[in-house]
Protein backbone atom coordinates (compact mmCIF):
# COMPACT_ATOMS: atom_id res chain seq x y z
CA UNK A 1 0.00 0.00 0.00
CA UNK A 2 1.50 3.29 -1.10
CA UNK A 3 -0.27 6.56 -0.43
CA UNK A 4 1.31 9.65 -1.90
CA UNK A 5 0.60 12.46 0.56
CA UNK A 6 1.72 15.35 -1.61
CA UNK A 7 0.46 15.72 -5.16
CA UNK A 8 -1.22 18.44 -7.21
CA UNK A 9 -3.75 18.65 -9.97
CA UNK A 10 -1.61 21.10 -11.91
CA UNK A 11 -2.89 23.75 -14.24
CA UNK A 12 -1.10 22.10 -17.14
CA UNK A 13 -3.03 18.90 -16.46
CA UNK A 14 -6.30 20.76 -16.35
CA UNK A 15 -5.48 22.61 -19.55
CA UNK A 16 -4.67 19.37 -21.33
CA UNK A 17 -7.06 16.84 -19.82
CA UNK A 18 -10.03 19.01 -18.88
CA UNK A 19 -10.98 17.35 -15.63
CA UNK A 20 -10.28 13.81 -16.78
CA UNK A 21 -7.88 12.22 -14.28
CA UNK A 22 -7.15 9.03 -16.23
CA UNK A 23 -3.76 10.06 -17.57
CA UNK A 24 -2.81 11.51 -14.18
CA UNK A 25 -3.81 8.27 -12.49
CA UNK A 26 -1.87 6.28 -15.07
CA UNK A 27 1.32 7.79 -13.64
CA UNK A 28 0.31 6.55 -10.20
CA UNK A 29 -0.38 3.14 -11.70
CA UNK A 30 3.07 3.04 -13.27
CA UNK A 31 4.54 3.28 -9.78
CA UNK A 32 1.98 1.09 -8.01
CA UNK A 33 0.67 3.96 -5.93
CA UNK A 34 -2.76 3.19 -4.56
CA UNK A 35 -4.06 6.58 -3.53
CA UNK A 36 -2.94 10.18 -3.31
CA UNK A 37 -3.82 13.30 -1.40
CA UNK A 38 -4.31 15.82 -4.16
CA UNK A 39 -3.96 19.56 -3.72
CA UNK A 40 -4.98 22.08 -6.33
CA UNK A 41 -2.76 24.43 -8.26
CA UNK A 42 -5.04 27.12 -9.69
CA UNK A 43 -6.60 27.58 -6.26
CA UNK A 44 -3.15 28.15 -4.72
CA UNK A 45 -2.18 30.53 -7.49
CA UNK A 46 -5.24 32.74 -7.71
CA UNK A 47 -7.81 33.68 -5.12
CA UNK A 48 -10.51 34.06 -7.76
CA UNK A 49 -10.01 30.41 -8.80
CA UNK A 50 -10.28 29.10 -5.29
CA UNK A 51 -13.89 27.94 -5.12
CA UNK A 52 -14.07 26.53 -8.63
CA UNK A 53 -10.81 24.62 -8.21
CA UNK A 54 -12.01 23.18 -4.91
CA UNK A 55 -15.07 21.91 -6.75
CA UNK A 56 -12.93 20.53 -9.56
CA UNK A 57 -10.92 18.50 -7.05
CA UNK A 58 -14.14 16.98 -5.77
CA UNK A 59 -15.14 15.97 -9.29
CA UNK A 60 -11.72 14.51 -9.96
CA UNK A 61 -12.04 12.42 -6.84
CA UNK A 62 -15.44 11.15 -7.96
CA UNK A 63 -14.00 10.24 -11.35
CA UNK A 64 -11.15 8.33 -9.70
CA UNK A 65 -13.19 5.99 -7.53
CA UNK A 66 -11.80 7.89 -4.53
CA UNK A 67 -8.16 7.16 -5.35
CA UNK A 68 -7.80 10.90 -5.48
CA UNK A 69 -8.23 12.20 -1.95
CA UNK A 70 -9.12 15.85 -2.45
CA UNK A 71 -7.64 18.58 -0.29
CA UNK A 72 -9.11 22.06 -0.64
CA UNK A 73 -7.76 25.48 0.09
CA UNK A 74 -8.96 28.92 1.01
CA UNK A 75 -7.22 32.27 1.07
CA UNK A 76 -6.78 33.94 4.42
CA UNK A 77 -7.34 37.29 2.71
CA UNK A 78 -10.98 36.20 2.24
CA UNK A 79 -11.57 36.82 5.96
CA UNK A 80 -14.72 35.25 7.36
CA UNK A 81 -15.55 33.93 3.90
CA UNK A 82 -12.38 31.82 4.09
CA UNK A 83 -13.76 30.00 7.10
CA UNK A 84 -17.11 29.49 5.35
CA UNK A 85 -15.39 28.09 2.26
CA UNK A 86 -13.22 25.81 4.39
CA UNK A 87 -16.33 24.49 6.10
CA UNK A 88 -17.96 23.97 2.70
CA UNK A 89 -14.89 22.06 1.50
CA UNK A 90 -15.13 19.63 4.38
CA UNK A 91 -18.89 19.40 4.90
CA UNK A 92 -20.28 19.65 1.39
CA UNK A 93 -17.38 18.68 -0.84
CA UNK A 94 -16.27 15.89 1.47
CA UNK A 95 -12.64 16.93 1.37
CA UNK A 96 -10.16 15.14 3.56
CA UNK A 97 -8.33 18.24 4.69
CA UNK A 98 -7.02 21.64 3.71
CA UNK A 99 -3.80 22.85 2.14
CA UNK A 100 -2.06 26.20 2.48
CA UNK A 101 0.91 27.54 0.57
CA UNK A 102 1.59 30.69 2.56
CA UNK A 103 4.33 32.10 0.35
CA UNK A 104 2.42 31.54 -2.86
CA UNK A 105 -0.81 32.75 -1.30
CA UNK A 106 0.97 35.67 0.29
CA UNK A 107 -0.39 35.51 3.82
CA UNK A 108 1.12 34.96 7.22
CA UNK A 109 -0.13 32.04 9.27
CA UNK A 110 -0.35 34.40 12.23
CA UNK A 111 -3.57 35.77 10.69
CA UNK A 112 -6.56 35.43 13.06
CA UNK A 113 -8.35 33.74 10.15
CA UNK A 114 -5.76 30.97 10.33
CA UNK A 115 -6.64 30.51 13.98
CA UNK A 116 -10.28 29.97 13.01
CA UNK A 117 -9.23 27.52 10.29
CA UNK A 118 -7.16 25.55 12.80
CA UNK A 119 -10.14 25.35 15.13
CA UNK A 120 -12.22 24.12 12.22
CA UNK A 121 -9.60 21.48 11.45
CA UNK A 122 -9.80 20.26 15.03
CA UNK A 123 -13.60 20.26 14.95
CA UNK A 124 -13.71 18.01 11.87
CA UNK A 125 -10.47 16.19 12.57
CA UNK A 126 -9.34 17.38 9.16
CA UNK A 127 -5.56 17.66 8.76
CA UNK A 128 -4.12 20.91 7.50
CA UNK A 129 -1.18 20.62 5.09
CA UNK A 130 1.32 23.42 4.68
CA UNK A 131 4.04 24.09 2.17
CA UNK A 132 7.07 24.56 4.40
CA UNK A 133 10.76 25.25 4.16
CA UNK A 134 10.53 28.68 2.56
CA UNK A 135 10.73 32.20 3.96
CA UNK A 136 9.07 34.45 4.77
CA UNK A 137 5.70 32.88 5.58
CA UNK A 138 6.37 29.17 5.24
CA UNK A 139 9.31 28.34 7.46
CA UNK A 140 8.92 24.97 9.13
CA UNK A 141 9.16 26.55 12.56
CA UNK A 142 6.40 29.03 11.73
CA UNK A 143 4.12 26.16 10.74
CA UNK A 144 5.19 24.08 13.74
CA UNK A 145 4.24 27.08 15.87
CA UNK A 146 0.65 26.57 14.74
CA UNK A 147 0.82 22.95 15.85
CA UNK A 148 2.04 24.16 19.21
CA UNK A 149 -0.77 26.68 19.54
CA UNK A 150 -3.48 24.32 18.31
CA UNK A 151 -2.71 20.94 19.84
CA UNK A 152 -6.04 19.47 18.76
CA UNK A 153 -5.34 20.14 15.08
CA UNK A 154 -3.29 17.83 12.91
CA UNK A 155 -0.72 19.93 11.07
CA UNK A 156 1.33 18.47 8.23
CA UNK A 157 4.71 19.84 7.18
CA UNK A 158 4.20 18.96 3.55
CA UNK A 159 7.92 19.21 2.75
CA UNK A 160 9.46 18.59 6.19
CA UNK A 161 11.69 21.59 5.77
CA UNK A 162 12.83 21.03 2.18
CA UNK A 163 16.59 21.33 1.65
CA UNK A 164 17.85 23.56 4.44
CA UNK A 165 15.05 24.09 6.99
CA UNK A 166 14.61 20.48 8.11
CA UNK A 167 16.67 20.83 11.29
CA UNK A 168 14.23 23.52 12.43
CA UNK A 169 11.37 21.15 11.67
CA UNK A 170 13.01 18.43 13.73
CA UNK A 171 13.06 20.64 16.79
CA UNK A 172 9.28 20.24 16.94
CA UNK A 173 9.15 16.50 16.36
CA UNK A 174 7.88 15.99 19.89
CA UNK A 175 4.52 17.60 19.08
CA UNK A 176 2.03 14.74 18.74
CA UNK A 177 -0.12 16.66 16.24
CA UNK A 178 2.73 17.54 13.88
CA UNK A 179 3.22 15.27 10.87
CA UNK A 180 6.24 15.09 8.61
CA UNK A 181 5.74 14.45 4.92
CA UNK A 182 9.16 13.55 3.50
CA UNK A 183 8.88 15.32 0.18
CA UNK A 184 11.76 17.38 -1.10
CA UNK A 185 14.39 16.68 1.52
CA UNK A 186 17.70 15.06 0.58
CA UNK A 187 18.26 11.35 0.96
CA UNK A 188 20.46 11.98 3.99
CA UNK A 189 17.93 14.29 5.66
CA UNK A 190 15.29 11.66 5.01
CA UNK A 191 17.38 9.10 6.85
CA UNK A 192 18.02 11.39 9.80
CA UNK A 193 14.37 12.37 10.05
CA UNK A 194 13.27 8.74 9.91
CA UNK A 195 15.49 8.11 12.93
CA UNK A 196 14.32 11.17 14.85
CA UNK A 197 10.61 11.66 14.19
CA UNK A 198 8.27 9.08 15.76
CA UNK A 199 7.63 6.62 12.90
CA UNK A 200 3.87 6.89 13.30
CA UNK A 201 4.01 10.52 12.17
CA UNK A 202 5.99 10.09 8.99
CA UNK A 203 4.41 10.40 5.56
CA UNK A 204 5.82 10.32 2.05
CA UNK A 205 5.05 12.52 -0.95
CA UNK A 206 6.24 13.14 -4.49
CA UNK A 207 4.97 16.66 -5.33
CA UNK A 208 3.81 15.12 -8.58
CA UNK A 209 1.44 17.10 -10.78
CA UNK A 210 2.63 20.71 -10.75
CA UNK A 211 4.06 20.06 -14.17
CA UNK A 212 3.68 17.13 -16.53
CA UNK A 213 7.03 15.58 -15.58
CA UNK A 214 6.98 12.32 -13.63
CA UNK A 215 8.51 13.32 -10.31
CA UNK A 216 7.33 10.13 -8.66
CA UNK A 217 10.03 7.87 -10.09
CA UNK A 218 12.83 9.86 -8.50
CA UNK A 219 11.20 10.45 -5.14
CA UNK A 220 9.99 6.88 -4.82
CA UNK A 221 13.46 5.58 -5.53
CA UNK A 222 14.87 7.97 -2.96
CA UNK A 223 12.55 6.55 -0.32
CA UNK A 224 13.44 3.01 -1.33
CA UNK A 225 17.20 3.54 -1.24
CA UNK A 226 17.28 5.53 1.99
CA UNK A 227 18.68 3.70 4.98
CA UNK A 228 15.40 3.43 6.87
CA UNK A 229 14.22 0.38 8.84
CA UNK A 230 11.63 -1.49 6.78
CA UNK A 231 8.84 -1.21 9.38
CA UNK A 232 9.34 2.58 9.46
CA UNK A 233 9.36 2.75 5.68
CA UNK A 234 6.11 0.81 5.54
CA UNK A 235 4.46 3.25 7.92
CA UNK A 236 5.80 6.23 6.01
CA UNK A 237 4.83 5.01 2.57
CA UNK A 238 1.21 4.32 3.34
CA UNK A 239 0.25 2.68 6.60
CA UNK A 240 0.23 5.94 8.56
CA UNK A 241 -1.93 7.70 5.98
CA UNK A 242 -4.24 4.70 5.76
CA UNK A 243 -4.67 4.62 9.52
CA UNK A 244 -5.37 8.31 9.43
CA UNK A 245 -8.07 7.88 6.80
CA UNK A 246 -9.68 5.02 8.65
CA UNK A 247 -9.83 7.01 11.87
CA UNK A 248 -11.95 9.72 10.28
CA UNK B 1 35.42 12.36 -19.69
CA UNK B 2 32.49 12.01 -17.29
CA UNK B 3 32.82 14.33 -14.28
CA UNK B 4 30.72 14.71 -11.17
CA UNK B 5 30.91 18.42 -10.38
CA UNK B 6 30.35 18.24 -6.65
CA UNK B 7 30.98 15.68 -3.92
CA UNK B 8 31.75 16.53 -0.30
CA UNK B 9 34.50 14.35 1.04
CA UNK B 10 34.85 13.85 4.78
CA UNK B 11 33.02 12.72 7.88
CA UNK B 12 31.00 15.02 10.14
CA UNK B 13 27.32 15.12 11.10
CA UNK B 14 25.42 14.12 7.95
CA UNK B 15 28.60 13.69 5.93
CA UNK B 16 30.15 10.23 5.83
CA UNK B 17 31.96 10.01 2.52
CA UNK B 18 35.46 8.56 2.42
CA UNK B 19 37.60 8.14 -0.69
CA UNK B 20 37.13 4.40 -1.11
CA UNK B 21 33.37 4.62 -0.98
CA UNK B 22 33.27 7.52 -3.37
CA UNK B 23 35.47 5.64 -5.84
CA UNK B 24 33.19 2.64 -5.57
CA UNK B 25 30.10 4.74 -6.26
CA UNK B 26 31.80 6.51 -9.15
CA UNK B 27 32.60 3.13 -10.68
CA UNK B 28 29.01 1.98 -10.27
CA UNK B 29 27.75 5.15 -11.94
CA UNK B 30 30.42 5.13 -14.68
CA UNK B 31 31.81 8.46 -13.53
CA UNK B 32 35.47 8.98 -14.42
CA UNK B 33 36.30 11.87 -12.15
CA UNK B 34 34.72 13.87 -9.34
CA UNK B 35 35.32 17.31 -7.95
CA UNK B 36 35.78 16.81 -4.22
CA UNK B 37 35.15 19.64 -1.77
CA UNK B 38 35.45 20.07 2.00
CA UNK B 39 32.53 19.39 4.32
CA UNK B 40 30.49 22.22 5.89
CA UNK B 41 32.56 22.64 9.05
CA UNK B 42 35.70 23.15 7.00
CA UNK B 43 33.98 25.53 4.65
CA UNK B 44 33.22 27.67 7.65
CA UNK B 45 36.19 27.32 10.00
CA UNK B 46 39.56 25.59 9.83
CA UNK B 47 39.69 26.08 6.08
CA UNK B 48 43.26 24.91 5.82
CA UNK B 49 42.47 21.62 7.55
CA UNK B 50 39.65 20.95 5.07
CA UNK B 51 41.65 22.01 2.04
CA UNK B 52 44.56 19.82 3.03
CA UNK B 53 42.28 16.83 3.55
CA UNK B 54 40.91 17.27 0.04
CA UNK B 55 44.34 17.86 -1.51
CA UNK B 56 45.71 14.72 0.14
CA UNK B 57 42.79 12.61 -1.11
CA UNK B 58 43.26 14.00 -4.62
CA UNK B 59 47.00 13.36 -4.49
CA UNK B 60 46.29 9.71 -3.73
CA UNK B 61 43.84 9.44 -6.61
CA UNK B 62 45.02 12.00 -9.14
CA UNK B 63 43.19 10.44 -12.06
CA UNK B 64 39.87 10.30 -10.21
CA UNK B 65 39.55 13.28 -7.86
CA UNK B 66 39.72 16.97 -8.76
CA UNK B 67 40.32 19.01 -5.61
CA UNK B 68 38.25 22.08 -4.76
CA UNK B 69 39.16 24.46 -1.96
CA UNK B 70 37.20 26.87 0.14
CA UNK B 71 37.92 29.85 2.33
CA UNK B 72 35.55 31.85 4.46
CA UNK B 73 35.58 35.48 3.33
CA UNK B 74 35.25 36.65 6.92
CA UNK B 75 38.89 35.67 7.40
CA UNK B 76 39.92 38.52 5.10
CA UNK B 77 43.58 38.53 4.10
CA UNK B 78 44.08 35.21 5.81
CA UNK B 79 41.46 33.74 3.45
CA UNK B 80 43.27 35.13 0.42
CA UNK B 81 46.55 33.65 1.59
CA UNK B 82 44.96 30.26 2.22
CA UNK B 83 43.28 30.26 -1.17
CA UNK B 84 46.58 31.07 -2.89
CA UNK B 85 48.27 28.29 -0.98
CA UNK B 86 45.55 25.76 -1.83
CA UNK B 87 45.58 26.68 -5.52
CA UNK B 88 49.36 26.48 -5.64
CA UNK B 89 49.02 23.02 -4.08
CA UNK B 90 46.61 21.85 -6.76
CA UNK B 91 43.07 23.08 -6.00
CA UNK B 92 41.12 23.61 -9.22
CA UNK B 93 37.86 25.17 -8.04
CA UNK B 94 36.77 27.60 -5.31
CA UNK B 95 33.66 26.75 -3.31
CA UNK B 96 31.62 29.39 -1.50
CA UNK B 97 28.62 28.54 0.64
CA UNK B 98 27.08 31.80 1.84
CA UNK B 99 24.49 30.14 4.07
CA UNK B 100 27.04 28.05 5.93
CA UNK B 101 29.84 30.60 5.85
CA UNK B 102 27.61 33.43 7.04
CA UNK B 103 27.53 36.15 4.44
CA UNK B 104 25.31 37.41 1.64
CA UNK B 105 26.55 36.01 -1.66
CA UNK B 106 27.07 39.37 -3.36
CA UNK B 107 28.41 41.21 -0.31
CA UNK B 108 31.55 43.19 -1.07
CA UNK B 109 33.22 41.08 1.58
CA UNK B 110 33.67 38.37 -1.05
CA UNK B 111 34.98 40.59 -3.85
CA UNK B 112 38.71 40.16 -3.10
CA UNK B 113 38.34 36.38 -3.06
CA UNK B 114 36.50 36.33 -6.35
CA UNK B 115 39.04 38.67 -7.89
CA UNK B 116 41.79 36.34 -6.81
CA UNK B 117 40.05 33.20 -8.07
CA UNK B 118 39.45 34.91 -11.39
CA UNK B 119 43.11 35.89 -11.64
CA UNK B 120 44.06 32.29 -10.91
CA UNK B 121 41.60 31.14 -13.60
CA UNK B 122 39.68 28.70 -11.47
CA UNK B 123 35.86 28.49 -11.54
CA UNK B 124 33.85 29.62 -8.53
CA UNK B 125 31.11 27.31 -7.32
CA UNK B 126 28.47 29.01 -5.17
CA UNK B 127 25.86 27.02 -3.25
CA UNK B 128 22.50 28.69 -3.88
CA UNK B 129 19.00 28.37 -2.48
CA UNK B 130 16.93 29.61 0.45
CA UNK B 131 16.77 31.36 2.80
CA UNK B 132 17.83 34.31 0.65
CA UNK B 133 21.53 35.04 1.05
CA UNK B 134 22.57 32.96 -1.97
CA UNK B 135 20.05 33.57 -4.71
CA UNK B 136 20.40 33.16 -8.49
CA UNK B 137 20.27 36.90 -8.99
CA UNK B 138 23.00 37.46 -6.41
CA UNK B 139 25.20 35.08 -8.40
CA UNK B 140 24.23 36.88 -11.59
CA UNK B 141 25.17 40.15 -9.90
CA UNK B 142 28.61 38.80 -9.10
CA UNK B 143 28.92 37.51 -12.65
CA UNK B 144 28.23 41.00 -13.97
CA UNK B 145 30.74 42.58 -11.65
CA UNK B 146 33.42 40.01 -12.46
CA UNK B 147 32.93 39.24 -16.15
CA UNK B 148 36.28 37.48 -16.43
CA UNK B 149 35.41 35.00 -13.65
CA UNK B 150 33.56 31.73 -14.25
CA UNK B 151 30.67 31.07 -11.87
CA UNK B 152 28.83 27.83 -11.27
CA UNK B 153 25.41 28.26 -9.68
CA UNK B 154 25.22 25.23 -7.40
CA UNK B 155 21.74 23.71 -7.03
CA UNK B 156 20.00 26.25 -9.28
CA UNK B 157 18.53 28.09 -6.32
CA UNK B 158 16.74 24.94 -5.19
CA UNK B 159 14.15 24.83 -4.38
CA UNK B 160 12.19 28.02 -4.14
CA UNK B 161 14.36 30.37 -6.16
CA UNK B 162 13.90 28.15 -9.21
CA UNK B 163 11.75 30.82 -10.84
CA UNK B 164 14.76 33.12 -11.12
CA UNK B 165 17.30 30.74 -12.63
CA UNK B 166 16.67 31.14 -16.34
CA UNK B 167 16.38 34.92 -16.38
CA UNK B 168 19.37 35.36 -14.06
CA UNK B 169 21.65 33.08 -16.05
CA UNK B 170 20.55 34.58 -19.36
CA UNK B 171 21.48 38.02 -18.09
CA UNK B 172 25.18 37.17 -18.03
CA UNK B 173 27.70 35.25 -20.12
CA UNK B 174 29.82 33.67 -17.41
CA UNK B 175 27.50 31.62 -15.26
CA UNK B 176 26.78 27.90 -15.53
CA UNK B 177 24.24 25.88 -13.58
CA UNK B 178 24.92 22.78 -11.51
CA UNK B 179 22.38 20.02 -11.06
CA UNK B 180 22.49 18.73 -7.52
CA UNK B 181 19.41 19.38 -5.36
CA UNK B 182 17.62 20.87 -8.37
CA UNK B 183 16.48 17.28 -9.07
CA UNK B 184 16.79 15.71 -12.50
CA UNK B 185 13.30 16.61 -13.67
CA UNK B 186 13.84 20.25 -12.67
CA UNK B 187 17.37 20.54 -14.00
CA UNK B 188 16.37 19.14 -17.38
CA UNK B 189 13.96 22.01 -17.84
CA UNK B 190 16.68 24.58 -17.10
CA UNK B 191 19.08 22.96 -19.56
CA UNK B 192 16.43 22.90 -22.24
CA UNK B 193 15.81 26.61 -21.76
CA UNK B 194 19.40 27.76 -21.31
CA UNK B 195 21.14 25.41 -23.70
CA UNK B 196 23.28 22.35 -23.27
CA UNK B 197 26.50 24.36 -22.82
CA UNK B 198 25.30 25.86 -19.53
CA UNK B 199 24.61 22.63 -17.64
CA UNK B 200 26.95 20.82 -15.28
CA UNK B 201 26.03 17.53 -13.64
CA UNK B 202 26.83 17.12 -9.95
CA UNK B 203 25.49 14.73 -7.37
CA UNK B 204 26.31 16.37 -4.03
CA UNK B 205 27.13 13.00 -2.54
CA UNK B 206 26.81 11.96 0.20
CA UNK B 207 23.73 14.10 0.92
CA UNK B 208 22.37 12.51 -2.22
CA UNK B 209 22.94 9.00 -3.52
CA UNK B 210 25.51 9.44 -6.30
CA UNK B 211 24.43 6.38 -8.24
CA UNK B 212 20.74 7.28 -8.11
CA UNK B 213 21.38 10.89 -9.12
CA UNK B 214 23.38 9.81 -12.18
CA UNK B 215 20.90 7.11 -13.17
CA UNK B 216 17.96 9.47 -12.96
CA UNK B 217 19.72 12.33 -14.73
CA UNK B 218 20.74 10.13 -17.64
CA UNK B 219 17.11 9.15 -18.04
CA UNK B 220 15.87 12.70 -18.39
CA UNK B 221 18.91 14.16 -20.20
CA UNK B 222 20.26 11.43 -22.49
CA UNK B 223 24.10 11.68 -22.60
CA UNK B 224 24.15 11.29 -26.36
CA UNK B 225 22.10 14.48 -26.70
CA UNK B 226 23.65 16.40 -23.81
CA UNK B 227 27.26 15.23 -23.63
CA UNK B 228 28.65 18.49 -22.31
CA UNK B 229 26.47 18.34 -19.21
CA UNK B 230 28.22 15.16 -18.12
CA UNK B 231 31.74 16.49 -18.15
CA UNK B 232 32.73 18.53 -21.17
CA UNK B 233 31.28 21.81 -19.96
CA UNK B 234 32.97 21.58 -16.59
CA UNK B 235 36.25 20.39 -18.09
CA UNK B 236 36.27 23.47 -20.30
CA UNK B 237 36.10 25.70 -17.21
CA UNK B 238 38.61 23.69 -15.21
CA UNK B 239 41.12 23.54 -18.03
CA UNK B 240 41.39 27.29 -18.33
CA UNK B 241 44.09 27.02 -15.67
CA UNK B 242 45.77 23.81 -16.79
CA UNK B 243 44.92 20.53 -18.52
CA UNK B 244 43.14 18.02 -16.33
Amino acid sequence: MIIDCHTHWGMVWQERDRGDPRRWLAVLDRHLINRAFVFGHANLDRLDHCREDNELLRRLSDASQERILPIGTVWLQMGAEAVNEARRCIEQLGMKGLKFHPWLQGASVTSPVMDDICRLGAEYRAPIFFHDGTPCYSLSEQIAGLALRFPQTDIVLAHSGLLWNWRSALLYADLPNLWFCLCGVTLRAMEIMARTVPPTRLLWGSDFGFGLADTIAYRLELARRACIPDPTRELMMGANAQRWLESR
Amino acid sequence: MVIDAYCALGVDREYDLVAERLLDEMDKAAVDRAVVAPIDRNLTVRNREGNDYILEAAAKHPRRFIPACSVNPWFGDEAIQEMRRAIASGSRMLVLHPLVQGFVADDELVFPIIGEASAERIPIYIHTGPPGNATPWQVAGLSRRFPAADFIMGHCGATDFWNDVVAAVRSVENCSIEASLARPFGFASFVEQLGEAKGVMGSFAPLNDLVLEWEQMRQVLPPERFPGVYGGNLARLLEKRAPL
